[in-house]
């Protein structure tokens, strides 16, 4: 039987699941749109790849993502952490020499800052959705266009217009406003294209020392549009990857491979999950004003994990109190 | 009955609490104060205030609201000026008056400018214009003045000698600003910088403090360098910084930076907050020019405690996987 | 000594005839555009207010010209302003630019510091020196402004009010042809013949605004997206709370009292704000009621996103326009250059004032 490591990536738009063996090469990768229901894409996920690829050993499980606790309760990690370290561990397992990572995703956008293979600084995008994946989604939706067009659709223009970008907000009625003044999709998309990538850069980049070898990962990275118009601002060059779309999941495998290192035995539940029944109960605590969002997760009648208190009273009730999902 | 005086649990409540409690009881008033910010009083004041303000200033409305049926007095210092030659912010100094629009049937309060610009010995008309509400005698007001005071300087001698202002609930029951935090030496240490409003009320940042213990880092804030100390390192600035909690932030900063002994530095700012524009410029500078790694956390009601685990976990990271390479350099060399 | 300054309104051309009078090279910048804009919100610190993303834009435009000294007034708090030159000075830094700053602090700065400096741009070796120089410079100021309130209420009476616009765009153009203040006030006064002779509407009663808030957004067209030329074709009548005239009787002639309109403003704002908050907070809130006591239409208070005094200011003024029954609307200017929304909102603001004039004048 084939042996793997399994890596998970749960976002708040997309789930990644990726394989990947001891020579670090990716053998299955899978993305599902997590949809609001974390659970259900798990259990699809797996199932998936059981069909695909048949049983295989897991030797190992990192999970990664906003809803990488969740992961871990339903899966089962060796390994739990946050993105931002997960992307810079694939980025440089696919160019050592890396010192900026661009990262755009659905919800958020990074930066990664490295220097002798090390993270040295980093930032997220603040409050603001301009400079991320749904707020193009949506542009593109609005303008009539196809997502996966819009990259070559900038690409024609000879004259982008100027949409403000520094928020969603603005940008959006500022784009219809263009629009309405009759220029054309082109334009408007390369017009979109810059404004994401000067958001990005005045926001996330700022005060940032952008040096070459430029990595671009997260789902935006697919746009060329995008990858251009961050050519042209930095007027240096963008590499984007193959797996640009699952860094993070092969970052969170690649840390399970390590992890494993001093472990003998993986956290892994086995494929049985599948077939296993999470029930998932929501409550309103009256304990205190606070009055906080408990969710627990059943299976049958035992309670994996409790969570979303402020003070700990439920969570900490399941005997196990690292399972606190945030 | 005694006569009660609300003081919010919000804005300069982390800074003076103690000096105004103890004066109120010293002239046999009785202090109440709003519980620990929570949700209901979050949204009370995001409803009572504009739109544009900070988070402090909307959860103080919150806090006010609270307070408004249950006292006879609520007592919010106009704060002007609280060093000479210096300025708080606009926003404080506007603060009685933005209260006062914001929120109906208030009891009557007690609006007194503080305000030490021209002279620190203003402090005391201040003074006996906020006691003249319970005592005639201006002896008996200063007496218990100077009474409230020693005590507040002996909160500041302990805050200075290394104790977490945050920590001192065993002493001080009322200033439990954040309960389960572990009194432990973990041989490293992050700088905690902000405004004390947003680094003491642990709803508002989540509770950093208590995340950064649990991965074994001691907690150094600003209000634990001494002043003196502070104003003699902000005083390089180019500059005069004209304002007092500029001064602190920014010269506590300066200190542990230049000799090094902080592991980083997690800055906490609210979403708009005019002051912290331009400290934090300063300051990551001057971070950046030592290596001291830095961060920043901005947060506003909308603010998801995912998003800032996320980045409190990954600058850990950060500082660890820095660590780690050092040692390991250090062997092969 | 090749001297700069930022865009204030109206001010570069008081500024850059006064200065080129006084013997020195002065290279103002370029008109504020989108460049100056972009080039500010590219190297400014995002959470900065506006102001000081626009002058980095000017100050890189001016010293793309060759200019190698900035003039600034500053303050020392508590508003962020008074921040500004070391920031703007790391700024520059950064991006590879060496280049002199002169700060005009306030006088509790150091009497000696502000006379060294006032000197110095002045080409003066003595107070009569700075005397005689400040004067030419006054005449300047309130010729400068005079140009811009007559424009304005030119354009409201205006049988054609885009006639305004092409005389002031030409008046513009010259300037920067202009050399020393000789030649400045024959533009001036030409100007001012022109404007005299558009011809204008009888019997005509225009909508009568304040502009009220923060002082660079009142006066810099380009921050506040023209909204005294939108309005004025509108045929509204606008009037600013805040020019560089009243600004400089206030804090330099009428030093240290102040001026009489802006006491008298202070003394209205009381009841609702007792001391400054820094900035034109005070101000905002005062112009306000006395704009409504004049018997105007109503007030626009411009806000530069995340302004500290002015978030003072406008929780306040609900209360003030209910006890005055006086319409306030607050407009938050931000980098945002698409105009739609910001159209809207001033329609929908001149529709409620016309509708009210209509009831009070029928009931």
């Amino acid at each position: 039987m084939d042996k793997y490591y399994m890596g998970i990536d749960v976002g708040s738009v997309s789930t990644n699941i990726i394989l990947m063996d001891e020579e670090k090469k990716v053998h299955y990768k899978k993305y599902f749109r997590t949809q609001g229901k974390p659970i259900e894409i798990l259990k699809e996920g797996i199932n998936n790849l059981v069909e695909e690829i048949g049983e295989v050993e897991i030797l190992g499980v990192g999970a990664t993502g906003s809803g990488r606790y969740l992961a871990n309760i339903i899966v089962g990690a060796d390994i739990v952490k946050n993105e931002i370290t997960a992307h810079a561990v694939a980025g440089l397992n696919f160019n050592p020499h890396i010192r900026t990572i661009i990262e755009i995703g659905g919800q958020d956008s990074k930066i990664v800052i490295i220097r002798d293979g090390i993270v040295v600084d980093f930032a997220m995008n603040t409050v603001c959705a301009a400079g991320t994946g749904s707020f193009l989604d949506r542009q593109a939706a609005r303008l009539g266009i196809d997502i996966s067009d819009f990259g070559s659709l900038a690409l024609k223009s000879k004259s982008p217009v100027r949409i403000a970008g520094r928020c969603a907000v603005f940008a959006e009625s500022d784009m219809i406003h263009k629009q309405q003044l009759g220029h054309n999709q082109y334009d408007i998309a390369k017009g979109l294209c810059d404004a994401l990538v000067r958001n990005y850069l005045s926001n996330v980049g700022k005060g940032k020392e952008i040096l070459e070898p430029i990595l671009f990962q997260g789902g935006v990275a697919a746009n060329i549009g995008i990858k251009k118009a961050f050519e042209e601002a930095l007027n240096m060059d963008v590499i984007v990857p193959d797996n640009y779309d699952v860094m993070g999941a092969i970052g969170a495998a690649i840390l399970a491979q390590e992890e494993m290192k001093n472990k003998r035995k993986t956290n892994f539940r086995g494929f049985e999950i599948l077939n296993m029944d999470y029930k998932v109960k929501g409550f309103e605590c009256n304990g205190c004003s606070n009055k906080c969002e408990v969710v627990e997760i059943r299976e049958k009648d035992k309670v994996l994990a409790r969570y979303g208190d402020k003070c700990g009273k439920w969570s900490s009730l399941i005997g196990d109190n690292s399972i606190k999902l945030a | 009955m005694s006569i009660k005086v609300g003081i919010p649990r919000g804005m300069f409540y982390f800074d003076y609490y103690f000096l105004w409690k103890n004066f109120f009881n010293n002239l046999g008033v009785d202090v109440i104060t709003s519980p620990k910010t929570n949700k209901d009083i979050l949204n009370k004041g995001v409803e009572l205030c504009v739109d544009e303000a900070c988070l402090p200033i909307k959860i103080y409305h919150g806090h006010v609201d609270y307070l408004k049926d249950k006292v006879d007095y609520i007592f919010i210092p106009k704060m002007t000026s609280i060093h000479k030659k210096e300025y708080c912010c606009p926003k404080h100094i506007g603060l009685p008056d933005m209260i006062k629009n914001n929120i109906r049937n208030l009891p009557p309060l007690i609006d007194t400018e503080i305000n030490l610009k021209k002279s620190h010995k203003n402090i005391k008309s201040s003074v006996f214009h906020i006691g003249k509400h319970f005592k005639k005698n201006s002896k008996t007001i200063a007496e218990a003045f100077q009474k409230a005071y020693r005590q507040y300087q002996e909160y500041i001698e302990m805050t200075t000698s290394k104790i977490i202002p945050i920590d001192i609930n065993t002493k001080y029951k009322e200033l439990s600003y954040i309960t389960n935090v572990k009194k432990e030496n973990y041989g490293r240490r992050i700088m905690v910088l902000g405004h004390s409003y947003n680094i003491y009320d642990y709803y508002i940042n989540m509770d950093l403090i208590s995340k950064l213990n649990k991965r074994r880092f001691d907690v150094v804030t600003a209000e634990m360098v001494k002043e003196n100390r502070s104003r003699e390192y902000a005083a390089r600035l180019p500059k005069r910084m004209f304002w007092t909690h500029g001064q602190r932030i920014v010269g506590s900063a300066f200190a542990l930076i230049e000799e090094k002994s902080i592991s980083g530095i997690v800055y906490v700012s609210a979403f708009g907050c005019g002051l912290d524009s331009v400290l934090i410029d300063l300051i990551e500078r001057k971070a950046k020019e030592n290596r001291i790694p830095f961060t920043l956390l901005t947060l506003d009601e909308q603010t998801g405690e995912a998003g800032i685990n996320t980045r409190v976990e990954a600058f850990i990271d950060m500082l660890e996987w820095r660590n780690r390479d050092e040692i390991d350099l250090s062997t092969h060399g | 000594m090749k001297l700069t300054f930022p865009h204030m309104g109206n001010v570069y051309i008081a500024a850059k005839a006064f200065f080129e009078e006084l013997g020195q090279e002065v290279i103002p910048p370029p008109r504020n555009s989108k460049k100056t804009l972009e080039i500010g919100t590219k190297y400014a610190q995002e959470t900065i207010c506006l102001p000081l993303k626009i002058m980095i834009g000017n100050f890189v435009e001016s010293i793309e010209r060759g200019a190698d000294t900035i003039l600034l007034t500053g303050s020392c708090g508590p508003c962020r302003f008074g921040y500004y030159s070391v920031l703007e000075n790391n700024i520059l830094k950064d991006m590879g630019y060496r280049v002199r700053f002169i700060v005009l602090d306030p006088i509790g700065e150091g009497v000696d510091k502000l006379k060294k400096n006032v000197y110095q741009l002045f080409n003066a070796q003595n107070i009569k020196d700075v005397l005689e120089a400040a004067k030419i410079g006054w005449q300047l100021i309130k010729k400068a402004d005079y140009i811009t309130d007559l424009s304005n209420r030119k354009r409201a009476y205006a049988i054609n009010s885009y006639e305004v616009d092409l005389i002031m765009d030409n008046y513009f153009k010259e300037v920067e042809k202009t050399f020393g203040a000789k030649e400045m006030m024959e533009l001036m006064d030409s100007t001012i013949d022109k404007l005299n002779r558009v011809k204008i509407k009888q019997n005509f009663s225009p909508i009568r605004i304040g502009l009220i808030g923060e002082i660079y957004t009142v006066i810099e067209p380009f921050v506040n997206l023209e909204l005294e030329r939108k309005l004025g074709h509108m045929g509204v009548l606008v009037e600013k709370s805040l020019t560089p005239t009243i600004w400089v009787e206030h804090h330099v002639k009428a030093f240290p009292f102040g001026s009489k309109l802006e006491r008298l403003k202070h003394e209205l704002a009381k009841p609702y704000l007792k001391t400054a908050v820094g900035g034109h907070g005070l101000e905002t809130v005062g112009s306000a009621i006395y704009y409504a006591q004049k018997g105007f239409d109503g007030a626009i208070q411009l806000l530069p996103l995340n302004c500290m005094p002015e978030i003072v200011a406008k929780s306040i003024l609900p209360n003030v326009s209910k006890d005055y029954s006086f319409p306030i609307m607050t407009l938050i200017i931000d980098e945002m250059t698409g105009e739609a929304g910001y159209m809207t909102r001033i329609e929908a603001f001149m529709d409620l004032i016309k509708r009210k004039r209509r009831t009070v004048a029928n009931g």
